[in-house]
């Protein structure tokens, strides 16, 4: 870095300042939500702008009462993950490689998942998992979270393994390795990035989820934090200290997992698609 | 990224065996799910009920009645809550699974819908009496002369006021709509506004305008008679006098009650279902009034509010018989008024009500609003959710500008052409 | 089998030991197994996104009423839900939004992500650390995101008034509850809750841009406005595409958030297509209107998907 003098420096740490201020119109919002939930006794109103005493009264109910709903979503969103990478890493390889017939079609096929509205999915599945006894079940629940991340997973791995160069694959396929060990040992290693990231927007679409959650359960069985918020924003009352601190809890699992994929993400996101 | 570094080639055996056992592992769980899927069975001594008590209390106060009931009974009762906006899609979803919960409580406005599609049983039939029951809420648990649904208790709306604020004005509560008026826009001042209510876009604004229509001899089959007309323009005249929010538009009724309590509002209507959060704030003291009404003397017709217990239609004569029994004892007397003391609203059964009003004589008013309050579905039964939406439009484009009698014309045309 | 002279050399390779099998039997084997790659995907694809589809165009065509998840009888009518949802005044309106919220917040989210992403694709202490922090918002579930919106938004009482208040800007703006104002302000916190996403993929391609072209491009003196339009925006086509499409199938189809912010009011000032499918089928109960307008829903998508594509092909000529 060839930038030290003062002047480059003092810009440099002007950029900081200017990098601050954005985030700070960006994260009020959130800031308000903290703000309401360490003021629980206030009810939405008479919010201080700044919180006088830390009252932690919202945060332990909310603990309390969601901390079972937290792990559900937890859990429910690495099943769904798991499944969503296992099944579109293939598929993404496929399309990349192969030169299948088809493929441009299954291609504009994901596409074309994107378009149908969430509400329409939920509906006509209901039928379908009643019939196949996946209501009600964490497995059923997260194959349909694993559907919200598979054709963005697929399209994103896609463009990143079509720019992994043949001759490595050619190279290891001389070596006498199968299509499957080639994808495992070469393949998957090289597009960890662009895995890591299809990952992560597969948790954050499935941690998000509320519709599949609401329709495809007819217990309290399998109960993420999304379903679980309604606790507080009843039918008659609502209790906003606990819905706030309710969700600035849900968002400390998410926020970890983005802060430490962060690094990857830059580079996992694009991959070959700009060369 | 150009060839394989060796490093990577390394790590890529290590990362590859992860990767196997993931496969693994789900293949596992897909074949245990299939398993376990099959195994699914409805229990024969477990009911299930599906209400809207997500509110923590509401669902504790549901599960020791339903506690009570299954231990009266012999049988286990669960509880399965989701948002009131979803109990009927979800029942009906569940209905073409042949999945149905042995019992739904439906909010009364949605309960005709469920039973014009054939879904419900009666509940006579199932040996359910109705002798100590107002025959008016007898008529809200009926759809087409058919008693489907039990209501524990009732509620509607009524005029709660900040006694201090009243006081320190010097001003009586008010009765008629020119007092109303008055009266709010004497009490307006600085962030204070003199009354709230909800205008919302959802059905929270529809049950809040009723009561002037009706008290004003509108009607819900007329929308743009003058009648209807008059109580929309009494609203404009209370938003141009500065004594509502310009925000009443975008509130609910929950919205409305936090400002009663915030202080930002001197009056409001509300339901007794807030008088549980009211209670939470110790240095408001609130009384209830009677709506008040366009001309002295003149009734006070307010919404009648609240759910019912209703058994579908399963099939299963026996477990129909039996939820039958548990929604009896639900709306026994003995339950209800636990229940109507918990939720502060009235009992449906006469005795239980009239024991509710020797123990909380401060709602005295609004069990009077309740013996002369009227059904929404009363009239439509299941064409109410189309006229409903008609009437949200109207009040709403008519609150931010239009005049009160072409909104409601494009209601009125709106709601025939919609059935 | 014959013995015909085999074109593909390629099973040579992989035939690792053993005399050489039939190629032709060996090539079929070689497609199934790449098929077995795919096959998965496309049958996930199939049941949770293509049987949803099918059924609700044919829904479309019925007479779908509460009854029929009893009896199961939807008797076909033709084209009546289309013509009556056609007729419905509210259809237009609805349509018309839809689009401006979909435009709106669309450009918004773009412009901004994209002056982030550049913003954060410079060097400065604590860059890493403020980008990362900047995609909280995504991360709040939508119901309270609405929530917390609706109160800072509000007339009387919200924090945002206040805040223009002491700024003696006028504290009275009727965000939520002019019908004027209302899907203004709703595009606005579709464009808040859009920002990290379009920043995250936008700086993704900005990082993949080689040095050496800025390098070039400020030897030959150009401005930094200039170095933007002739290295950075072309370099970062293919990925400014795909920020788009995905955005638009996202956004046009957005429901939660109106619902949370305004239920569609008011007086119908913020219905989309998005809620009033939600309206048609689960308040109205008018199963059939309520797949019509989510049919015209997917069909803006794929004529907007088609348009890309053939954007996309002409390209790559």
């Amino acid at each position: 870095m060839a930038a030290h003098t003062p002047a480059a420096s003092r810009r440099r740490w002007g950029s900081t300042a200017a990098g601050v201020l954005v985030l700070g119109v960006m994260l009020f919002p959130l800031y308000w939500m903290l703000n309401t939930a360490l003021q629980p006794e206030s009810g939405l109103l008479q919010v201080d702008p700044v919180p006088g005493s830390l009252d932690l009264s919202g945060f332990s109910k909310a603990f309390g009462d969601q901390g079972g709903h937290l792990l559900t979503s937890l859990l429910v969103s690495f099943g769904a993950v798991a499944i969503c990478l296992a099944v579109s890493a293939p598929a993404a390889y496929g399309l990349a490689r192969f030169g299948l017939r088809g493929s441009r079609t299954i291609v504009f096929g994901t596409l074309i998942t994107q378009m149908v509205p969430g509400i329409v999915i939920a509906n006509a599945l209901y039928n379908s998992y009643v019939d196949l006894g996946l209501v009600n079940s964490y497995f059923g629940l997260m194959l349909a979270d694993a559907s919200l991340g598979i054709p963005f997973s697929i399209v994103l791995m896609r463009s990143f393994m079509v720019s992994i160069p043949g001759e490595v694959i050619e190279a290891a396929e001389i070596d006498g390795a199968g299509p499957v060990r080639v994808f495992l040992r070469v393949v998957l290693p090289m597009s960890r990035n662009s895995l890591i990231t299809s990952g992560l927007f597969a948790f954050l679409f499935s941690w998000s989820d509320f519709m599949f959650a609401l329709t495809l359960n007819t217990t309290d069985d399998v109960k993420p934090i999304t379903l679980g918020i309604y606790q507080y924003i009843g039918a008659h009352v609502g209790d906003w200290g606990a819905v706030m601190a309710a969700s600035v809890l849900s968002a400390v699992p998410a926020a970890i997992l983005l802060v430490l994929a962060q690094k990857y993400i830059a580079a996992g996101i694009t991959g070959g698609s700009v060369k | 990224m150009t060839a394989l570094p060796p490093v990577a080639a390394h790590r890529a055996r290590g990362r590859s065996r992860g990767a196997a056992t993931s496969f693994a592992a789900v293949s596992v769980l897909i074949a245990g799910a299939a398993l376990t899927g099959c195994a699914q069975q409805r229990d024969s001594d477990v009911y299930t009920v599906m209400n809207s008590s997500t509110d923590e209390t509401y669902h504790r106060w549901d599960a020791e009645a339903m506690a009570r009931c299954g231990e009266q009974l012999g049988v286990r009762v669960e509880q399965q809550s989701v948002p009131a906006s979803q109990v009927m899609t979800k029942a009906l979803r569940m209905a073409s699974s042949k999945s149905l919960p042995d019992i739904v409580q439906f909010d009364a406005s949605e309960m005709p819908t469920f039973a014009d599609a054939g879904g419900l049983v009666d509940l006579r039939s199932l040996g359910l009496a109705t002798d100590d029951i107002p025959e008016g809420i007898v008529d809200f648990g009926s759809y087409k002369g058919t008693y489907y649904g039990a209501a524990r208790s009732v509620n509607t709306l009524a005029l709660f006021y900040n006694k201090d604020v009243l006081d320190e004005a010097g001003v009586p509560v008010p009765t008629t709509w020119d007092e109303l008026r008055r009266t709010a826009k004497r009490l307006t001042e600085g962030n204070r506004y003199g009354l709230a209510l909800s205008a919302g876009g959802a059905e929270d604004g529809v049950f809040q305008f009723t009561p002037f229509m009706w008290s004003n001899g509108g009607d819900e089959t007329d929308l743009d008679s003058p009648r209807v007309v008059e109580a929309l323009d009494y609203w404009k005249a209370l938003l141009q006098d500065g004594s509502l929010s310009k925000s009443t538009v975008n509130w609910t009724q929950a919205d409305v009650n936090d400002q009663f309590m915030a202080g930002n509002a001197a009056m409001m209507i509300n339901g007794p279902w807030q008088v549980e959060t009211l209670n939470t704030k110790k240095s408001l003291h609130w009384e209830i009034a009677q709506i008040p009404v366009p001309e002295a003397g003149a009734d006070s017709v307010g919404p009648l509010g609240g759910a019912v217990l209703t058994v579908p239609r399963t099939g299963d004569t026996e477990r129909e018989k039996t939820a039958g029994r548990i929604v009896a004892c639900l709306a026994s007397e003995k339950e209800q008024l636990t229940y109507a003391l918990n939720s502060w609203m009235v009992p449906a059964n006469e005795k239980a009500a009239a024991k509710w009003r020797e123990e909380v004589p401060e709602l005295d008013a609004l069990a009077d609003q309740v013996a002369a309050a009227r059904s929404r579905t009363a009239k439509l039964g299941a064409g109410w959710s189309g006229v409903s939406l008609a009437l949200q439009s109207a009040f709403q484009s008519a609150l931010t500008g239009q005049s009160s009698e072409t909104a409601l014309q494009r209601a009125q045309q709106r709601a025939t052409s919609g059935n | 089998m014959t013995t015909s002279t085999v074109t593909a050399p390629a099973p040579a390779k992989t035939s690792g030991k053993g005399a050489a099998p039939d190629p032709a039997r060996q090539r079929l084997r070689r497609r199934l197994a790449q098929w077995g790659f795919v096959a998965p995907a496309v049958v996930f694809m199939l049941l949770f996104f293509g049987y949803p589809l099918v059924r609700n165009i044919v829904m479309s065509f019925q007479h779908y009423t509460p009854k029929t998840f009893f009896t199961g009888e939807a008797p076909f009518n033709g084209a009546d839900n289309w013509s009556s949802v056609f007729q419905d005044a509210l259809f237009g309106k609805a349509l018309w939004h839809t689009l401006v919220f979909t435009a709106g917040s669309l450009l918004g989210q773009f412009c901004i992500g994209l002056a982030l992403a550049v913003f954060f694709n410079r060097r400065f202490p604590l860059g890493g650390v403020l980008r990362s922090l900047i995609l909280l918002p995504w991360l709040v579930p939508m119901v309270v995101s609405g929530i917390v919106w609706r109160r800072i938004l509000d007339q009387d009482t919200g924090v945002l008034n206040t805040f223009l208040d002491t700024l003696g800007l006028g504290g009275q703006t009727p965000w939520l509850t002019s019908p004027d104002m209302a899907l203004l302000s709703v595009i606005l916190v579709n464009i808040w809750i859009g920002i990290p996403f379009n920043m995250v993929i936008l700086y993704g391609g900005l990082q993949e841009i080689p040095k050496e072209l800025y390098e070039a491009a400020s030897l030959d003196g150009a401005s930094g406005w200039r170095t933007f339009r002739s290295v950075t925006l072309p370099m970062l086509k293919p990925v400014i595409t795909v920020v788009l499409v995905l955005g638009f199938m996202s956004t046009v189809k957005i429901l939660d958030l109106i619902l949370a912010l305004t239920d569609g009011g008011p007086a119908d000032a913020t219905q989309t297509l998005g809620t009033l499918t939600y309206q048609n089928s689960f308040v109205e109960l008018d199963f059939g209107a309520g797949a019509v307008v989510g049919n015209v829903l997917i069909l803006i998508s794929a004529v907007f998907a088609v348009f890309y594509l053939r954007a996309n092909r002409t390209e790559g000529k």
